[in-house]
């Protein structure tokens, strides 16, 4: 059994006395000799934090392929399971959903990010989460000093419920098979919608309030952050399903003008975004950010700036979203 | 930290991560490592996509399994989660080369206590072909399917569910609308891994031997432990069903304690007939 191959390595760090299993992509170097962990010195990293309760792989193995890649392209990526997930030591809450959405891997997060740049040493750490991860990264940015930027793959600024009820789930199902069904079900969207209006710019009962915080405290302190969204079910490009509260534009508005947001809509991803339609783009879209906010000497790559969505500006919706396909492996599909 | 925990499992015990070299790929490999064992077990998990969903109650066992001074080793299949290669390019004969490979080397840890097989789902399908080749002291099946065609199957009827979630009317494709595309010859992604319209022709050649398909059947052709356990929708998502996030981190003490008695015994019936040799 070895403990490294090519251009991985496996890693244990202390989680603040938990055992983390973790995984090291080094970046390619042109003496053959510099060992591993020393081809990251000096260089910005990026962090992968589990979605949820998968295994740090992700859906699809998705995150060991942008790990990978991003590699490749000079950055270092470590992909690493939080406690009581995947390989890591410790017992994951059983309230997990809840646990994550208030903040739980928050600490660890952190420390893990500094305890990899201090060994690496690293000049920064970008966060990388997904799902339920980008709550856990956007959380580990705001509670520790590590962070130099964020990726975020379909963040949520709401409490979801933790099971839907089983009628209402048969009811969704009926209504996305018959036409009067798709009809009720455009009528009641039309309803909230006419709530939502009367309720002007208030921010919904379901808000995560804690969250949004720590999402201003970042974004308006300039923290580089890229914000990529996957088509959702009955939204309209960025914009939300008729009848839902636009959380990206309240999260942008939150981050102010001054902020380094970029968001994009990466039109053929289901919500895993490890699909093939998904995880190509996202790589594109990772790669180009970093190099557009972490430019990286001693490599010549032409790449396409990103071109960052600031508070204020209009979300461009002239790629139409086409009809979403599924979200993989997700507990928060469909809400 | 966390606000209700389960069980905790002993921090003591030694988990090694590893890359295991086989031809062409590295195998990622998990040994939860015990002084002085009384049987050793190879988990041959589920595959693809299932290894995601199951992740948490295979690598709970395998700590269960350690608890009880059981050695295990887990893995992922060649060209899945953290094993190198290419899914795509992978064949049933490379996941059973795989199976041969790493018993043999866990075998090899010490020739004094018993190896057993444990295969779940389409895992249960290449641990019982090992076994039916002669590897191993017992088996232990959970949810074995007729064949890999049937695994896969069930696989593709969970994501078609996931899939149809966000489609209406007539775009909402069937189960059957996807294996007549594969049958026809495409491929299909499902999940992020990209089916192959070979594995699925493939699949549906590589079935349980004949013998392991009871547990009386088995005992008469083997002479060795067999051990059979049909799950139920109980047992989500280690079978179909369960929502990653809740199902995978509930309870399996059910489950776990039965058949780790059932390894142990394996373990005393051994010792005592190494005892009287």
């Amino acid at each position: 059994m070895h403990n490294a191959i090519e251009n991985r390595e496996l890693i244990v760090l202390d989680g603040l006395g938990i055992r983390i299993q973790g995984t090291y992509h080094a970046p390619p170097s042109v003496l053959s000799h510099v060992p591993l962990g020393q081809r990251s010195l000096g260089r910005t990293g990026v962090l992968f934090l589990n979605s949820l309760s998968l295994p740090r792989a992700a859906s699809g193995d998705s995150a060991v392929h942008w790990a990978d890649s991003i590699a490749e392209h000079g950055y270092p990526s470590f992909r690493i399971d939080l406690p009581g997930l995947g390989d890591s030591g410790g017992s994951a809450s059983t309230d997990l959903l809840n646990f994550i959405n208030s903040g739980g891997f928050a600490p660890v997060a952190a420390a893990a990010a500094k305890e990899l740049v201090d060994r690496f040493g690293l000049s920064g750490l970008v966060i990388f989460g997904h799902c339920a991860g980008s709550v856990s990264a956007l959380y580990a940015a705001a509670a520790g000093r590590e962070a130099s930027g964020l990726i975020l793959l379909d963040p949520y600024f709401h409490l979801p419920q933790a099971r839907r009820p089983k009628v209402r789930q048969e009811l969704s199902d009926w209504a996305r098979r018959s036409k009067v069904g798709r009809l009720l079900s455009n009528t009641y969207d039309w309803a909230k919608n006419l709530l939502l209006l009367l309720r002007g710019s208030a921010l919904p009962g379901n808000a995560n309030s804690q969250l949004l915080a720590g999402w201003k405290q970042v974004a308006a302190g300039g923290l580089p952050i890229l914000l990529l969204k996957a088509p959702g079910i009955k939204a309209h490009g960025f914009r939300p399903r008729v009848g839902e509260f636009d959380y990206t534009g309240h999260a942008l508005k939150l981050a102010g003008r001054k902020s380094r947001v970029s968001v994009e809509f990466v039109e053929g991803a289901d919500h895993s975004f490890a699909n093939y339609g998904g995880r190509e783009p996202v790589q594109r879209h990772i790669e180009d950010w970093l190099v557009s906010h972490f430019p990286l000497e001693d490599f010549n790559r032409n790449a396409k700036r990103a071109a960052p969505l600031r508070a204020g500006e209009k979300q461009s919706d002239s790629r139409k979203s086409p009809t979403a396909p599924a979200n993989l492996g997700c507990a928060l599909k469909g809400r | 930290m966390a606000v209700q925990t389960q069980v905790q499992p002993n921090q003591h015990l030694l988990e090694r991560a590893g890359y295991f070299p086989v031809s062409g790929a590295h195998l990622y490999s998990v040994l939860h490592e015990v002084k002085n064992p009384v049987a050793r077990v190879l988990l041959v998990g589920p595959f693809a996509s299932e290894r995601h969903n199951s992740f948490l109650p295979w690598v709970r066992w395998a700590r269960y399994l350690a608890e009880g001074d059981i050695e295990v080793l887990r893995y992922d299949y060649r060209g899945i989660g953290e094993s190198t290669g290419a899914f795509e390019q992978m064949t049933f004969a490379d996941w059973r080369q795989d199976v041969r490979l790493l018993s043999a080397w866990l075998a090899a840890r010490s020739l004094l206590v018993p190896l057993v097989l444990h295969g779940l789902g389409l895992g249960a399908v290449l641990a019982g072909d090992a076994f039916d080749q002669g590897i191993g002291e017992g088996l232990l099946l959970w949810a074995p399917p007729k064949n890999a065609n049937q695994a896969l199957r069930a696989t593709l009827m969970r994501w078609v569910g996931l899939e149809q979630i966000f489609k209406f009317g007539d775009d909402r494709k069937s189960a059957s609308d996807y294996i007549r595309e594969l049958e026809r010859g495409s491929s299909l992604e499902v999940d992020g891994y990209r089916w192959s319209a070979e594995l699925w022709r493939e699949s549906s050649g590589f079935a349980l031997p004949a013998a392991l398909e009871s547990e009386e059947s088995a005992a008469s052709a083997y002479q060795r432990p067999v051990k059979i356990v049909r799950l139920t929708s109980d047992a989500a998502p280690l079978v179909k069903g369960g929502l990653v996030g809740y199902d995978d981190l509930k309870d399996f003490s059910w489950l776990y304690a039965p058949n780790r008695e059932w390894i142990a015994a394996i373990a005393l019936q051994c010792s005592t007939g190494v005892a009287h040799a």
